[in-house]
């Protein structure tokens, strides 16, 4: 069943045009990635689906209800939760406080936002850390935070920005064991990623922009041979040596 | 949890303190001394409740004051309603003052916010200057009634006066203590700490905003509606100046911005200094303990703007690591 | 109702009075746009400004218009020790604490003056600008048509100086963007303090120019840099000349809202224009928001 289907968005910013008559369809359940080289419109579409500014045109439907053009706040109410690529955790706040803020989302209980924030630290491997500073936390303890806070609203759609950017081999692999996980759960993903050690493994589709158009779509597997992909990322000169994973 | 059962321990301690001081120091400067202190604090706190958690610093508090003030005295002089109806209507108004005011500035960042406060509380002090109705300039004089707790007047002695400035103390300290634990005060933090980040975890920042000030003009009122029954005089220049509203925000800083106990703390120590100022350099009037204001404001946004409680907590810090 | 003599007296008076209103704004806003920092504690300085003149005729009997540039020269030194010992210090702070440093600053001066020298209105008796000139049946007063002239110069002087010469460039690219313009060799903390000593200079030469025909007192300031905010906000964010126009637009408001409604409301109706500045369109008129 299609969670959230996006029709024809466009984002217009005075004269540029950043998304172009963008169509994207997530089935529940999914991981989507959404590739594409630096510019290309992800963090454009991310932002104009997640209610950060309204889109230009076009349609976003989710759970069959129109939500384009509504405030990020209702967007997160109505279960779609996202990360920012450059980490917005409060500061001055701790580990454990920063999540309840997103617990909240559901409750109006101090107790049940307690209980919920605990559960999610545990399940991100933060609760050991639960009453740190938040602005005292390694980067990627950081994306950890940032990532629990958007879990903690108990959404049905997490996206998530360059969530993996900036992190270690070991912590990327921790990482997606952590989206694994999530899906698992039951909560459909979209992930705009760089990273393609991150994007291939775990996507169950792969979308790709090129110039605030989308390019391509397909199974992580065949995306990377087509034409139009390469060309985004390499240049008209490359040929790329036809390979199957 | 023996930290806890401490906490308790002291306020307990505290509390009964504050109750039998005024049978302890019976001559009447010490009392209005405690009295002040208790309607500074109760202010301060009100204010921290929209300016330290919710980070939105308000320059024109003075507004919701005199709002106080002036609604329960004329029901009392036009109307001959108690003061504690006029009071708790007062308070609504306030509310309703807030709701105007707060939807279009929430919209305004920062600086330009603080200015907005200020240019209302200047508009608001400017019209009831030069509103006849309700005094102007010449300001009202309360009605001397007899004695009473319905009159919310006492004439033989300050100790009546002393346990209602005490209840509006600890109700303020109640309702923050409250805001700070439940969803309203983390709400809250969480628009100080980054606005787009609330947003994108489903909080109504305009909405969060307004109940802040709404509280924080509530809590503010009830407290210039005591300062009229008190005083028993009140004019624009005593309930609407920019002083007060400065003072107020001056009291929350220098304690603690966004704790429970940070303004309680600063009214104990600003309070005294002020009073003892103003009898010290006497005479000419209002000056000599600004200049000491002045200089503290300065000093405390300097080094520690996290105030005394941020300081506490530093050694604190230095303890545990 | 009014004849078009008074009209014309009010809108003449309205603009002489707005170009004072106009150079306290200029030296705001090139604070306010340089570091993002509100000084509010201007009204206080331009009051020292203005009590700098007063005792230099009163004790030296130096007239005002030859004081001035010692006024300059001071108060430059006052805004650039200001960045040094106080500024500087709150860059990252906190932004309740950068509110309340220069409104600390501001009360500590004002207080401090009222305490010095009493709360007392002064007057600078027989300056050597004095007396009124008539164009037309309308009354223009020497001092304040003076000012004028030498405020517009001013504002000239100083729009110059930023956009032409090389160290209001480096002002400018410091503004637009600290840490470019440091890489490019720019020490950013010479232009902050560089910047808060023109800010001031600029309340050096109103007030130098005020006393000739205003009250001198303590608390003299205060109505002046509650209108710079208003007139930095309507003529727009980092806009210099939008800070002058405005400020001249103000003083027009003022007056001719004081004819046409009540001399009470004057203050009133500038701070109404701020709220709808503010409430309506955020960029004021010239803004780069």
């Amino acid at each position: 069943m299609a969670l959230i289907e996006v029709k024809g968005l466009t984002k217009n910013f005075g004269g540029l045009m950043a998304n172009d008559h963008i169509d994207l369809t997530v089935n529940e359940g999914e991981i989507v990635g959404l590739i594409g080289p630096n510019g290309a419109g992800k963090t454009t579409l991310f932002n104009c689906i997640a209610g950060f500014y309204p889109p230009s045109g076009g349609s976003v439907r989710f759970k069959e209800e129109e939500i384009s053009g509504l405030p990020a706040n209702d967007i997160c109410l109505r279960g779609i939760a996202r990360t920012f690529q450059i980490v917005r955790v409060f500061k001055d706040m701790t580990v454990l406080d920063n999540v309840m803020i997103g617990a909240f989302n559901r409750t109006n209980l101090t107790a049940t936002a307690t209980k919920k924030a605990l559960e999610v630290l545990e399940f991100c491997g933060l609760a050991s850390k639960k009453n740190f500073l938040a602005g005292g936390l390694t980067v990627a303890n950081k994306k950890r935070l940032e990532f629990a806070k958007a879990l903690a609203t108990s959404p049905s759609l997490l996206m998530l920005d360059e969530a993996m950017a900036g992190l270690n081999q070991t912590e990327t692999v921790e990482a997606i064991e952590l989206v694994r996980k999530v899906q698992q759960s039951g909560i459909t993903v979209i992930l705009v990623e760089h990273v393609m050690e991150v994007v291939m493994p775990i996507s169950n589709r792969v979308v790709v922009l090129n110039y605030g158009q989308k390019i391509a779509e397909d199974v992580p597997e065949k995306i990377i041979q087509h034409e139009e992909v390469i060309k985004a990322y390499l240049g008209d000169k490359y040929h790329a040596s036809r390979r199957t994973h | 949890m023996g930290e806890k059962k401490n906490r308790w321990i002291w306020l307990a301690i505290g509390a009964l303190l504050l109750l039998i001081y005024p049978f302890f120091l019976t001559l009447p400067f010490p009392r209005h001394l405690m009295i002040m202190i208790f309607l500074y604090a109760s202010m301060g706190l009100a204010w921290n409740m929209i300016g330290g958690y919710a980070g939105q610093i308000s320059l024109g508090h003075a507004v919701y004051f005199g709002a106080g003030a002036y609604t329960s005295t004329l029901m009392l002089m036009k109307l001959g309603v108690t003061p504690w109806i006029g009071m708790i209507v007062g308070g609504f108004i306030s509310v309703g003052l807030a709701f105007i005011i707060g939807y279009p500035s929430f919209k305004l960042a920062g600086h330009y916010f603080a200015i907005a406060t200020i240019a209302i509380g200047e508009i608001a002090q400017q019209w009831m200057l030069n509103w006849d109705w309700a005094g102007a300039a010449v300001g009202l004089t309360l009605p001397i009634l007899p004695e009473s707790f319905l009159n919310m007047e006492f004439h033989t002695s300050k100790v009546p006066y002393y346990y209602i400035a005490f209840g509006i103390f600890s109700l303020t300290i109640l309702a923050t203590y409250w805001v700070d634990r439940s969803k309203l005060g983390y709400y809250f933090k969480a628009i100080k700490g980054d606005l787009e980040g609330a947003r994108s975890l489903g909080i109504n920042v305009a909405r969060y905003k307004f109940y802040a000030l709404a509280l924080s003009a509530f809590f503010t009122s009830i407290c210039g509606s005591f300062y009229a029954q008190y005083v028993l005089f009140i004019d624009p220049d005593s309930v609407f100046p920019l002083m007060l509203s400065i003072i107020v925000c001056l009291v929350a800083t220098l304690g603690g911005v966004g704790t429970v106990w940070g303004p309680v703390i600063g009214a104990f120590i600003l309070i005294p200094i002020s009073e003892f100022t103003r009898i010290q350099f006497g005479g000419g009037g209002k000056g000599t303990d600004l200049i000491i204001y002045g200089f503290l404001i300065m000093v405390i946004s300097i080094y520690q703007p996290f105030g005394v409680i941020g300081l506490s907590k530093r050694f604190k810090k230095k303890e545990s690591e | 109702m009014y004849s078009s003599e008074i009209i014309l007296q009010t809108v003449i008076s309205g603009l002489l009075m707005g170009c004072i209103y106009a150079l306290v704004a200029v030296g705001l806003c090139l604070i306010w746009g340089l570091m993002e920092i509100v000084n509010f504690a201007h009204g206080e300085m331009l009051m020292l400004g203005m009590f700098t003149s007063f005792w230099m005729f009163t004790l030296y009997h130096i007239d005002p218009m030859l004081s001035l540039p010692l006024c300059l020269v001071i108060l430059f030194l006052i805004g650039v020790g200001t960045y040094f010992i106080i500024i500087k210090k709150i860059l990252k702070a906190p932004f309740l604490a950068q509110i309340l440093a220069t409104f600390g600053l501001g009360i500590f001066l004002r207080y401090l003056a009222q305490f010095l020298w009493t709360p007392d209105f002064r007057m600078i008796k027989n300056p050597a600008l004095a007396g009124r000139i008539s164009l037309g049946g309308i009354f223009i007063g020497v001092p304040e048509l003076t000012a004028s002239i030498i405020t517009i110069l001013s504002f000239l002087l100083l729009y110059w100086f930023i956009n032409k010469t090389e160290i209001g460039t480096a002002i400018l690219a410091t503004s637009e963007d600290r840490e470019a313009a440091s890489l490019m060799g720019i020490n950013s903390d010479k232009m902050f303090a560089l910047g808060w000593g023109i800010g001031a200079a600029c309340l050096g030469v109103a007030g130098a120019l005020m006393s000739n025909f205003y009250y001198i007192f303590p608390e003299v300031g205060f109505p002046f840099a509650l209108i710079a905010y208003v007139a930095v906000a309507l003529g727009g964010f980092g806009s210099i000349p939008g800070s002058f126009v405005a400020g001249i637009i103000i003083g027009l408001v003022e007056f001719l809202g004081g004819l046409f409604i009540a001399p009470a409301f004057k203050y009133t109706f500038v701070f109404i224009i701020y709220l709808l500045v503010v409430f309506i369109r955020p960029q004021g008129l010239w803004g780069r928001y």
